[in-house]
């Protein structure tokens, strides 16, 4: 890379905080936040969700990987600049640290809004299970917020060394707690559609791709909203490497649907999940491919819209917003098609709904909760854009 | 440098021990590991017993989703309760009918396999849901934080979650089986209070949709000790081909049934 692409000296400095806009929107984040955590202690008390005892997961349990995986992709982009010495990335890092802390925090407290027993929630520090896949995630994710955490205030004390060194080790653990929550799915050999190798190395790429898309988004705005200068460029080689990244996501999607499909044990319930478009699951993944992957990918692309941060935001937003069907896609076909407990046999449950299709419609109620600790997290991300130096004055590429 | 014939040697050993973990891995395949405790419980049912009281039953009331004897006998002992919406009603053991493309149909009971390699107890966050070392798996409510990882887990969907709680859909309550809460997932038990009693009081343990049947006059249902020859289901298990609920898993389920004859 050229020496004149190096930024001389990135000045990280608050907020003012004090306009009628920044309130706005703190209101704004406080309300949606406030709706996510009545929608749950609604459903709590009376059972809103769609979930049944045939779909026990739903969206509240997708928003964990969700948001492990907004935060893991964060990270490994803030953490260019450190373990790849990437200098004129600096510049992001302390928002991104930030964001990859902030969603560990929701994507934790997804797993708390998904549990039914909150006062038990000890046991599984207590009697830590070493066989159970989601006991070793729950050791990581309060690790990783805790290095998260550590590599955020390095920053700020602006130590060199020591910011280096927890960067590499907070994209390793990185790496480790989204392989690890990847793994939660794809190690369960009772669900034909939930069993593959490939979902962990899928969940790493995904990560990244929603990570750095809404990364790219909430960028934009910042700098847009504060006034501060953001050179496109800098935008443009994220929006390089997040394009390239969604290629590989849907690669991965076809080779993963196209072996499933091969197989004739597995084919009919691929054919439903794949081609019945009087489901639900049909359009969560045609709606990811199609507006998740193929529209940003030409987005970032195509000259005249990949050079405009406007356009380059949108694609990013496509894409996050997308990676929620991709969750969902991940978690629901699995458990809304029948297994098969007799090999030849159909079963038709008497008293139960195995055997059948059964359908699974998330309410507003659930929706409410993912959407409020979204919000919680940007909420996070503009209160403490006023406390703590985070956003850098000027994001620009100095010419010599 | 090295001699040829120090080569050749050299070669041929590593070619031996090359060899011999092959050998000694064609050997120890098929070697199951067995239960070496005292006592293993397990069921058997009989398909063609099964399918003639359902047929009858169903005949009788005209009710295409009547509840055999056994399986009310199952709610009423461990106070299973009855919701009117079937996504959210927990059900221990329930009927199902299998049927095959060239028309032949049948009914089994459903319940927990409470099997050797329970991939429930293997995910379960908190060890709630634990195997005795008597083959029996059981879920202990109080230490259980309602996650639902078991229910994706189990291949048999033999658990639910209490989406309510349970004492709104019961109508009378059984003190011997201690009542679940709201928010926690519960399953078939095989009727642990009773075994233990039963072992207690140096009796025959015999589960509550046992007696039921057994009373009702079919004695399909047969459950029992695995580890003493000397059982009837040890019995049944010897002189009879016996059908596991996807085997190919590796869980070994310790619900058999006899298939028809």
């Amino acid at each position: 890379m050229p020496e004149n692409l190096e930024p001389k000296k990135i000045e990280f400095k608050k907020i003012d905080g004090s306009s009628f806009g920044y309130f706005a929107l703190v209101a704004i984040l406080a309300l949606l936040t406030a709706a996510g955590i009545a929608a749950y202690a609604l459903d709590r008390m009376y059972h809103l969700s769609g979930l049944s005892n045939r779909v026990p997961w739903g969206v509240v349990n997708a928003g964990i990987p969700y948001f492990i995986g907004l935060s893991a992709g964060s990270l490994i982009v803030s953490a260019l600049a450190g373990v790849f010495k990437i200098k004129r990335f600096k510049v992001f890092s302390r928002i991104a640290a930030f964001f990859a802390a902030a969603y560990i925090v929701a994507a934790i407290s997804s797993i708390v809004f998904d549990i039914g027993k909150l006062y038990h929630f000890a046991n599984a520090i207590v009697y830590f299970n070493p066989t159970s896949i989601f006991s070793w995630n729950a050791f990581f994710y309060s690790s990783y917020f805790v290095i998260c955490a550590l590599y955020l205030l390095a920053q700020f004390e602006e130590m060199e060394r020591l910011t280096r060194f927890f960067a590499c080790l907070a994209v390793f653990w990185a790496v480790l707690v989204h392989s690890g929550t990847g793994a939660i799915y794809s190690f369960m050999y009772s669900r034909e559609l939930y069993h593959s190798a490939l979902t962990p190395p899928m969940f790493i790429v995904c990560a990244i791709t929603s990570g750095l898309g809404l990364l790219i988004a909430t960028l934009y705005f910042t700098f847009k909203f504060t006034k501060r200068d953001l050179e496109i460029r800098l935008l443009r080689e994220l929006g390089l490497i997040f394009a390239g990244l969604t290629a590989v996501l849907g690669y991965m999607l076809a080779v993963e649907g196209l072996e499933k499909g091969y197989i004739p044990a597995v084919a009919p319930a691929t054919k439903f999940v794949y081609l019945n478009p009087y489901h639900g699951i049909f359009w969560s993944f045609w709606l990811l491919v199609i507006f998740g992957i193929i529209i940003p990918f030409l987005i970032v692309v195509y000259p005249r819209t990949g050079f405009d941060p406007r356009f380059l935001s949108l694609a990013g937003i496509l894409h996050a917003a997308m990676v929620m069907a991709e969750r969902f896609f991940l978690i629901v076909p699995g458990q809304v098609y029948p297994s098969e407990y007799l090999p030849g046999y159909e079963i038709e449950s008497l008293h139960t709904l195995e055997g059948y299709i059964v359908s699974y419609t998330p309410t507003i109620f659930e929706w409410l909760q993912v959407i409020g600790l979204l919000s919680g997290a940007f909420l996070a991300f503009v209160v403490a854009a006023k406390l703590l130096p985070i956003i850098p004055e000027k994001a620009v590429v100095v010419e010599e | 440098m090295i001699s040829r014939r120090r080569f050749l040697v050299l070669v041929g050993a590593s070619a031996a021990m090359a060899m011999l973990p092959l050998q000694i891995s064609a050997k120890s395949i098929g070697s199951e590991a067995k239960n070496e405790a005292k006592r293993r419980w397990a069921m058997v049912a009989d398909i063609e017993k099964c399918t003639e009281c359902m047929r009858e039953l169903i005949k009788k009331t005209g009710n295409e989703e009547v509840k055999p004897p056994c399986v009310v006998a199952c709610d009423r002992e461990n106070n299973v309760p009855e919701f009117e919406e079937k996504e959210i009603d927990p059900q221990w053991m329930r009927i199902v009918k299998f049927k095959n493309k060239f028309g032949e149909e049948f009914y089994v009971p459903l319940l927990c396999n409470h099997c050797e390699n329970p991939p429930c107890a293997q995910v379960c966050l908190t060890q709630a849901t634990f195997k005795r070392s008597d083959g029996i798996v059981e879920v202990d409510m109080h230490r259980c934080i309602g996650c639902r990882y078991c229910m994706i887990a189990c291949p048999y969907g033999s658990r639910s979650y209490n989406f309510k709680d349970p004492r709104e859909g019961l109508r009378e309550v059984n003190p011997k089986v201690p009542m679940r809460t709201k928010g926690v997932v519960e399953k078939c038990t095989f009727c642990v209070h009773r075994v233990d009693e039963a072992i207690a009081n140096g009796r025959e343990p015999e589960p509550a949709c046992v007696e039921a049947c057994r009373k009702y006059g079919k004695n399909s249902l047969v459950f029992g000790n695995v580890n003493d020859p000397n059982s009837g289901i040890s019995r049944i298990l010897k002189e009879s081909i016996v059908i596991q609920l996807r085997p190919e898993l590796g869980t070994d389920p310790h619900v058999y049934y006899l298939p028809k004859r």
